[in-house]
């Protein structure tokens, strides 16, 4: 059992031989490559039949809301500020890269983001691109400050305001309760 | 065959990937996540479910394609790593079948599912089956009418560019697609086991 950082997230990885599968901390968990983010991501992008960008955020919001709603129940863990610390190791810990919460609020907050799996991979395969790509990552934001806050889902905005994909040093998020 | 598959599985199953300081996973030539499955279940489900009638194959073949890109670039990152060297490459006689049983070694030790083949016809055609995967989690109850192991699919196409598609192109253009996969069987549609038949593509 792996323990990382200072407020420190217990991440319980276990591998079920009967059905071969992987877990952490009670949830299936897998592996998979920059090319499969990068082209769902791209997916979400182009689908012109529904707005699939939201969709791959408000994907992130639920499964991670719940993730960390239920890491921080069965941890005890009640400080916002420990919540979203917990939040970025275990966005670290899951390849995702380096988040920081800059500041956080019941009303708003700023996160940013300089090291990421979905920009970096996306310009690894395709170079840079004009516009930000990181759904994923939005909706991660917004599951983070839900828990941390005992907000319900669907509750805060997240708009990614500067992109390591654009060029930017560092992706800028802005965070906003609806 | 000389693949020991139970000794690949668990030498393999051991590995601990975790994100390094940077929150990155670089390893095999790509970066590696380790999310939940269910994020990637619900990404496909939705998109194909509000895609509606007119666009659903297409929907679906677009999450097939994701697949097939990544089961041939991380495919090809697995077969030449050191790990692969070391559990994997001594027990090889046959190249490229053995390299094929190989992989689904591995695909059942990272957890992609507990899936083996069951049939191979050296560059013609490859059937596999199986016995869990984590696509087959859109159904909690009841059996869905849509087969939905779209990355099952793309990575088993993939895995046969790899073994007969020739050289591997790190763009991607000359060595892929030279195989397409049709999923035959389900769990998530109330069969025993899921089935993938490869052939050549057209």
């Amino acid at each position: 059992m792996a323990v990382l950082g200072r407020t420190q997230f217990v991440l319980d990885h276990r591998y079920e031989r009967r059905n071969s599968r992987h877990s952490m901390n009670g949830y299936d968990h897998v592996f998979h490559c920059h090319h499969y983010l990068a082209l769902y991501t791209q997916l979400a992008e182009d689908a012109a039949f529904m707005d699939a960008k939201q969709l791959l955020a408000d994907c992130a919001e639920d499964v991670f809301g719940e993730f960390l709603a239920r890491y921080y129940r069965e941890h005890n863990v009640i400080e916002p500020w420990q919540r979203l610390e917990l939040a970025a190791q275990y966005y670290a810990a899951a390849g995702m890269g380096k988040l920081r919460f800059v500041s956080a609020g019941p009303d708003s907050g700023e996160v940013e983001l300089t090291h990421s799996h979905v920009d970096e991979g996306w310009i690894k395969k395709w170079g840079r691109h004009d516009r930000p790509v990181n759904h994923f990552t939005r909706g991660y934001i917004a599951a983070s400050f839900a828990s941390a806050f005992g907000r319900p889902m669907r509750s805060i905005q997240v708009h990614e305001v500067e992109s390591i994909v654009t060029g930017a040093e560092r992706s800028r998020f802005a965070v906003v309760m609806k | 065959m000389a693949i020991d598959r139970k000794q690949v599985i668990e030498a393999l199953s051991q590995i601990e990937i975790i994100g390094n300081q940077e929150g990155l996973i670089p390893a095999f030539g790509v970066f590696i996540t380790d999310l939940p499955t269910r994020f990637w279940n619900s990404f496909a489900d939705r998109l194909v479910r509000n895609a509606g009638p007119d666009l659903q194959s297409a929907a679906e073949g677009l999450l097939v394609n994701a697949a097939h890109e990544c089961g041939y670039h991380t495919g090809y990152g697995i077969i030449t790593s050191d790990e692969w060297k070391a559990v994997v490459q001594p027990m090889i006689e046959r190249v490229p079948e053995d390299i094929l049983y190989g992989a689904y070694a591995v695909v059942t030790a990272w957890g992609w599912a507990k899936a083996d083949i069951v049939e191979l016809v050296p560059n013609k055609k490859m059937v596999v089956q199986a016995y869990d995967y984590y696509e087959a989690d859109v159904v909690s109850s009841g059996i869905s009418s849509r087969y939905s192991a779209y990355m099952l699919r793309g990575i088993s196409a993939a895995f046969m560019d790899l073994a007969y598609g020739g050289k591997y192109d790190p763009a991607g253009k000359a060595g892929m697609r030279t195989f397409k996969c049709i999923q035959t069987k389900g769990l998530e549609c109330g069969d025993d086991y899921g089935e993938f038949v490869v052939t050549r593509a057209a």
